[in-house]
């Protein structure tokens, strides 16, 4: 007998009955910000144990290979705001974004597929972000106009330092993202969805402080921040 | 179709010994057994001739004997695939991979050149519009793949294409799910591109 093994191949490919197309890349959605009696990062089984196992920076390295096709191979993301800058970021803040992502608590439908546990086990994430923790945050991360950089000043001491700290460093422990090093676009996007809630995981006391700022207000701020840079560690 | 069956047995008799190592006649079965049973399609150094059947020569080890593996419990769906391993052993698998790990990948054909600098810009920086992934960061830059990430370098432009298009449908969903949802976002044409600029590295 003779037929062409590409015809086989493509009609047993045609009979294998199979579950239709990827149900388990679409990502859940859970109440949040914009739900009555919303409350910021609630108890979550996955990240306590991320955050209860002891991370392992140099096993994370390799784990991030999945990562890094769109995160870099240095942390930094790109400028454009397709991808944020994570090295340097806590290691609770990653932890937390990744469970928030798989749990439906934030919306990010490009990022969820990679999130999921047949990726990424919880204790995986927890390497992962110890490595990215440890990798030093760029110096070239991408940059406002350089327009109303008093204004912008002005605005992060009044409103934001107090919880993201005096040069954007943040707080591990209460799982506030260090904003300095990260890119203007991306800080611009994000802080905007939080003022207008599309962030759903969004600490509601950002929201009592965004909520009368106005979009040039946010592009300052989010230049003054993309300024600000860390001690060296 | 008619496996020679007697001598799978003898091999696996062998194999089942519960030696660590094997002995040269014992690796000589193995080989055996691999080009009676697999060399109809792969080629008898796992260098395919056939298109559509994926070259084995010089595929990570353990990326190859997961794949064996899910045709055996059929976690990957194939009906060509499934008889065959449905006759032997996880030792066998483990012992076949390692075979096809070891033979020498031949050379890859690349059918249309022209899009071999897209495939090339997407394979080493993916694109970032469509959220699509580097390759480079679970392949390697060689395409040479890395344990549980396979070897793609030099791989039949059609074969690669077919998984694209079964990872794209939801039909192909053993292993990690990473490449369902990066088959899904490429373009007909990055898909094409990119699988002929895999099947030219070398």
């Amino acid at each position: 007998m003779k037929l062409k093994p590409t015809l086989i191949a493509v009609v047993l490919s045609a009979l294998a009955a199979h579950p239709a197309s990827a149900e388990f890349q679409r990502q859940p959605r859970v109440s949040g910000i914009e739900t009555y009696g919303y409350k910021w990062n609630p108890s979550d089984q996955d990240m306590n144990k991320a955050l209860a196992y002891k991370a392992n920076a140099k096993k994370g390295r390799a784990t991030y290979k999945i990562c890094k096709g769109c995160h870099q191979a240095d942390g930094s993301g790109l400028a454009d705001a397709s991808y944020p800058q994570l090295a340097g970021q806590h290691a609770s803040v990653i932890i937390k974004q990744m469970m928030d992502i798989r749990a439906g608590r934030r919306d990010n439908p490009r990022m969820y597929p990679f999130s999921g546990e047949w990726i990424v086990s919880a204790e995986e994430i927890a390497d992962i972000a110890a490595y990215l923790n440890q990798l030093p945050p760029p110096a070239g991360n991408g940059k406002g106009d350089g327009a109303n950089l008093a204004l912008g000043k002005h605005l992060y001491d009044q409103d934001c330092a107090s919880c993201h700290g005096k040069n954007g460093e943040g707080d591990a422990k209460k799982f506030y993202p260090m904003v300095a090093h990260q890119h203007f676009a991306y800080l611009k996007r994000e802080t905007r969805e939080s003022r207008d809630q599309g962030r759903r995981n969004t600490n509601p006391d950002m929201v009592k402080v965004l909520k009368n700022y106005s979009d040039a207000d946010v592009a300052a701020v989010s230049d003054y921040l993309s300024r600000l840079t860390l001690p060296k560690k | 179709m008619a496996y020679p069956t007697q001598k799978l047995l003898v091999a696996l008799a062998l194999l089942g010994g519960g030696l660590s190592v094997a002995s040269a006649a014992q690796a000589e079965s193995l080989a055996a057994t691999a080009v009676a049973l697999c060399a109809g399609c792969h080629g008898a150094d796992g260098n395919s001739v056939a298109t559509a059947f994926p070259k084995l020569a010089g595929q990570q080890k353990k990326y190859l004997l997961r794949e064996l593996m899910d045709f055996k419990s059929g976690k990957r769906a194939s009906e060509i695939m499934a008889p065959v391993m449905a006759t032997l052993s996880e030792n066998d698998l483990t012992e076949l991979a390692v075979y096809y790990a070891r033979q020498k990948p031949a050379p890859g054909v690349v059918g249309d050149p022209a899009l071999l600098a897209l495939g090339k810009d997407l394979y080493l920086k993916g694109n970032s519009k469509t959220d699509v992934p580097s390759c480079e960061s679970c392949h390697d830059e060689t395409g040479n793949g890395d344990g549980k990430f396979p070897r793609v370098a030099g791989q039949h432009v059609d074969y690669t294409l077919d998984q694209f298009r079964l990872y794209a449908a939801g039909k192909r969903t053993n292993g990690a799910r990473v490449m369902q949802a990066v088959a899904e976002r490429m373009s007909e044409q990055e898909a094409r591109a990119v699988a002929e600029y895999m099947a030219s590295m070398p």
